[in-house]
């Protein structure tokens, strides 16, 4: 799974490797929970507060996004390296 | 720094059973106003981006365990409220639009199909322009084509139909009765896909590309219309 430089926005399913994360039938990928419960749902104002006022929160909440698809990526890629050793 | 977290919205009824922690194994709380429940803990915030992953895994737990039982709303994990009269003020000036999406969606889930180029058809021929922008075409019709086609084959599943276009392929958000998120499946991957298209289905989700606009986002809602008039 070869991945640039992207956000979590332009992540498609097709760059989703399922991981049984959840147990059960269904069997849901770690990216696809993160892009649902970081890009689907109700928007608040609070965030809003938080981006007009400017501070360091804002700059941390994108950084934690990217920083959280990267770790995820990282770690799904080595779970499927595992699989093929 | 302590936050509230919202995880979801739903309507209160007696035989809904509550997970009982959630994000950072902070307790699950409910707060009540006028038929609506909303969730939400108290979390220490920013979020380590170390424990990210851990937190979305949590939070998707505390909404699923909800959205198993009956219609919810999503909050999105990012957005905290400052404090519980922050979460108490939004409730008091949402909760109807809230109840009206509910009811709205009430006895369907979210199913999603993405379409998207097949890893072997990827190498696109670049020899000239023309060869490109035909392949280019030829792609997008192929997925139109099988667009229209999952839309006729799920109608009787489905009340309505979203898509969304990428540049990675396009993804196709469908209103689905509960309990036959099966058939819905089982339709779509039945449904014959140009060799140069792959699919994935997923789902149940929460209805989340489904909600009215002044839900999705109260306050870019609200600014608009008053800059409306």
């Amino acid at each position: 799974m070869a991945l640039g430089r992207r956000t979590l926005l332009s992540l498609m399913p097709n760059d989703f490797e399922s991981v049984g994360l959840l147990g059960g039938e269904d069997e849901v990928s770690l990216l696809e929970i993160l892009d649902h419960v970081l890009n689907s749902g109700v928007v608040i104002h609070g965030s809003l507060v938080i981006s007009l006022a400017g501070v360091d929160l804002v700059y941390l909440g994108l950084n934690v996004v990217l920083t959280s698809v990267e770790t995820a990526i990282s770690n799904l890629q080595a779970e499927e390296n595992r699989r093929r050793k | 720094m302590s936050r509230v977290l919202a995880y979801c919205g739903f309507q209160r009824a007696p035989q809904v059973s509550l997970p009982a922690t959630g994000v950072q194994a902070a307790p699950v709380q409910v707060f009540h106003l006028n038929g609506l429940d909303l969730l939400w803990s108290a979390v220490e915030w920013p979020f380590i981006p170390a424990d990210m992953q851990k937190n979305a895994v949590e939070f998707h737990g505390v909404v699923h365990h909800i959205f198993n039982q009956a219609a919810v709303i999503p909050f999105r994990l990012l957005s905290v409220f400052d404090d519980h009269q922050s979460l108490t003020t939004f409730a008091a000036e949402n909760y109807q639009r809230f109840l009206e999406d509910l009811d709205r969606l009430e006895g369907f889930v979210q199913m999603e199909c993405v379409i998207y180029p097949a890893p072997a058809s990827v190498q696109l021929d670049r020899s000239s322009g023309t060869a490109y922008l035909q392949q280019k075409a030829t792609a997008m019709r192929s997925a139109e084509g099988f667009v229209q086609s999952l839309k006729g084959v799920v109608a009787h599943l489905s009340r309505e139909v979203r898509l969304r276009e990428g540049k990675n392929g396009t993804r196709i958000f469908v209103l689905v009765q509960r309990s036959r998120e099966n058939e819905f499946r089982q339709t779509v991957n039945a449904l014959p896909l140009p060799d140069q298209l792959s699919r994935r289905v997923s789902g149940p989700w929460p209805a989340a590309e489904f909600l009215s606009d002044q839900v999705k986002a109260p306050q870019i809602a609200s600014q608009k219309i008053a800059g409306e008039q």
